[in-house]
């Protein structure tokens, strides 16, 4: 009797519990944390104070970690009672997780966002403190920092420059008899042909790698889209990747299947750096972002950027595409916002962004950094050539995104331009309904 | 004397029920409440983030039955690789065990090199694996070269009809070790004498392996097949790995695909598609048991 009412009481206790946690499931979303972070009007930045506390700085370079350390000590030095600590992420992940990551206080005091979906998300869920009216802003190149803006307001300071158009040997380039980049589609054609005689892979390209295959399609579109907004006019279902002009763009594409290295749709990117970094291509269709990594590789080439012109010269708008990104900003959940408003400032005074930008031989959208980097140097005339902001981040969303890479991907692997295309339409029709 | 023992009895009794609290707590904590809380973010459109969200009933689930190109293609991928692995693994696994599975110092030191992958982490795994199926310089297409086999060169991860039987590939090489000590086990366990036996009623090896062996291997191959198939279904990060973040329509399979629509901050669609997942694995796994206990009947 006694052990059949414990055996009662003990299924009572765990109806009890399990019911217990079924209910706060139901709760919902939006309950929790995810109210109380999720408010769109995010509290005004406190940029004075005492600069005090450890600040979290959230970021996806690795790569560039010994670099920032560098900067973090001369930071320290200037504030004593303050402290900096990295929280690198994979980018794959950041991208990902990064929202999620930095919603409460206790990660990313200041951190960074990618240009688009993730800049706008984050904008959205009330992270970024608003730094419209703060001094930090007017350090930067006011033509550069449009991706970290909403609405009229300054969220996030886009860090740095990068052109993501294709990366020359320029050695290559002089052998092959070019000393200055094609102005149209049959001179690039022509160098491709130039360069495939002179012994070199034409055009190098990580056709295995999600991240990086779709680099190459900035450039391509640059100048054969009817507007600057083509991508995300394709988002919102106002044109359609069956379009003459992208269907024009996946022919070009299919034309250059005879200059990648061969079965490019398997290479990865670090396959082709190597490629590239050894002297064996001519071009590298990913970016300036790869340079350290070239150079990280033993090359010693002279590089150029080279990126098709699709069309005639007299019809092409572009030289090139650039886009800002590593966009940083300040949680306004951070409990310690004076110093990570300070720090922010710091790494915005043109000697720390030249420090950061020799180091990791990227370029930054600070005004009045003189940089020391050789490649950079080399590159500097770009930053004041016809360049549009990189298309490709117009796409927010990732399987859009990857729908229309894969066309690309898939016409250079053999697929016809308008199988490839009407393949990629009906994705992009189902993830619009 | 009687009542004090059988008072002793009773508060044993209920000291017994108190044994399996903390694991209950564990998994109603960990397992029901998530999976509660799946089902009920499955019914909104919620993005994530967002204090507002709307209940859309049973909207997410229709879309993904009718309107999901992306998942349809995922789920076919997954399937492909779970039966491909589980075929693969599973013979390989066991016929490295009957191999290996007399104790001496060679088959000691083959069973640590066939195990040692397990151990490697995936991401590991993936950065070998990319070098292995690089086509311009990997090892799979310089091999070939080097032995005058061009004609066999190959894209691999770069071929859209074939992508996931190489991810298959490196899945059974990764994992194959370790379920041969699930096998060596089992085949350890087989009493001696029903082989002698066996042996003096003038049976061979093939017909020992069909009326000895296999029968009473049964419980190992399921757990095998069972292991197997939740590893195919979860090879997250391997796949991630070898083809990027998202990777492309060739190599996306059902967790990376519920991960994609994670970052696409579609959290009630991703809740959903979680859910199905689940009930895909529940059901290919019962499937396979209930067959693989007929076929060892």
């Amino acid at each position: 009797m006694t052990s059949s009412l414990d055996r009662r009481s003990a299924l009572r206790l765990f109806g009890a519990a399990g019911l217990g946690l079924g209910l706060a499931a139901c709760a919902g979303p939006g309950g929790g944390s995810a109210s109380t972070a999720g408010s769109a009007s995010p509290s005004g930045l406190a940029t004075s104070g005492a600069v005090r506390g450890t600040v979290s700085f959230a970021h996806w370079r690795a790569e560039d970690k010994a670099v920032l350390a560098d900067l973090i000590k001369a930071f320290v030095k200037e504030h004593p009672g303050a402290g900096v600590e990295q929280d690198i992420a994979p980018s794959a992940d950041y991208q990902s997780t990064a929202l999620r990551r930095i919603r409460g206080s206790r990660t990313g005091d200041v951190f960074t966002a990618f240009r688009g979906a993730q800049f706008e998300q984050i904008v959205k869920a009330g992270v970024y403190a608003p730094l419209t009216g703060t001094g930090v802003v007017d350090r930067y190149q006011r033509n550069l920092i449009g991706p970290g803006a909403q609405d009229g307001t300054q969220y996030g300071l886009p860090y740095q420059l990068v052109f993501n158009m294709p990366l020359a040997n320029t050695d290559a380039l002089d052998k092959a008899g070019h000393t200055r980049a094609p102005g149209d589609w049959d001179g690039f054609l022509q160098l491709l042909d130039d360069l495939k005689a002179k012994g070199y892979t034409p055009l190098a390209w990580p056709g295995g790698d999600a991240a990086n295959s779709g680099q190459l399609l900035n450039v391509m579109v640059m100048n054969n889209a009817p507007g600057d907004d083509a991508f995300s006019r394709i988002e919102s279902g106002d044109a359609k990747v069956t379009d003459d002009w992208f269907l024009t763009t996946l022919e070009q594409y299919a034309a250059l299947r005879p200059y990648v290295q061969e079965r490019a749709t398997g290479s990865s990117t670090d396959a082709v750096t190597r490629l590239f970094a050894e002297g064996r291509a001519g071009l590298l269709a990913t970016g300036s972002f790869q340079m350290a990594g070239v150079r990280a590789l033993g090359a010693k080439f002279p590089f150029d950027l080279v990126a098709p012109i699709t069309t005639t010269a007299a019809a092409a708008r572009y030289e090139g595409v650039f886009n800002t990104t590593f966009v940083l900003g300040v949680n306004s959940a951070s409990k310690v916002q004076p110093a990570a408003y300070a720090f922010l400032e710091f790494l915005s005074d043109p000697e720390n962004a030249g420090a950061y930008a020799d180091g990791t031989g990227q370029h930054v959208t600070v005004e009045g950094v003189e940089y020391a980097n050789a490649d950079l140097k080399a590159l500097a005339p770009w930053l004041t050539r016809r360049t549009l902001l990189a298309p490709r981040f117009q796409f927010l969303d990732l399987d859009i995104r990857t729908a229309v890479e894969n066309a690309t991907v898939a016409v250079v692997g053999g697929k016809k331009p308008e199988q490839a295309a009407e393949e990629a339409q009906r994705v992009i029709d189902q993830k619009r309904s | 004397m009687s009542s004090t023992r059988s008072g002793r009895r009773r508060r044993t009794a209920r000291a017994l029920w108190l044994f399996p609290v903390p694991a209950l707590a564990l998994h109603l904590f960990l397992f029901a409440y998530p999976v509660v809380q799946a089902v009920q973010y499955a019914l909104t459109d919620w993005d994530g983030y967002s204090a507002a969200y709307d209940n859309v009933g049973l909207r997410n689930f229709a879309e993904l039955a009718t309107d999901d190109d992306t998942f349809a293609n995922a789920a076919g991928n997954n399937l492909k690789l779970t039966l491909t692995v589980v075929l693969a693994q599973t013979a390989l696994a066991l016929l490295l065990a009957l191999w290996l599975v007399r104790t001496t110092r060679a088959s000691t030191l083959l069973r640590a090199v066939f195990f040692l992958p397990t151990v490697l982490s995936s991401v590991s795994v993936a950065f070998v694996w990319r070098f292995v199926y690089d086509p311009d310089g990997g090892l799979l297409n310089s091999a070939l070269r080097a032995v005058g086999l061009d004609s066999l060169q190959s894209v691999y991860l770069g071929d859209p009809d074939t992508a996931v039987f190489w991810l298959a590939l490196t899945q059974v090489w990764f994992h194959a070790g370790q379920m041969m000590v699930v096998f060596i086990a089992g085949l350890q366990a087989i009493p001696k004498e029903l082989y002698e036996a066996a042996e003096l009623d003038g049976a061979g090896r093939l017909t020992r392996f069909r009326y000895v062996t296999w029968p009473l291997v049964a419980p190992a191959t399921g757990i095998v097949v069972a292991y197997t198939t939740v590893q195919s279904f979860k090879a997250f990060d391997l796949v991630l790995g070898l083809a990027g973040n998202p990777p492309g329509p060739a190599l996306d399979i059902l967790s990376t695909r519920v991960y994609t629509t994670f970052s696409n901050n579609q959290f009630g669609y991703a809740a959903a598609q979680s859910l199905v997942f689940m009930v895909l694995i529940a059901l290919l796994t019962w499937v396979q048991r209930r067959a693989i206990g007929r076929a060892t009947r």
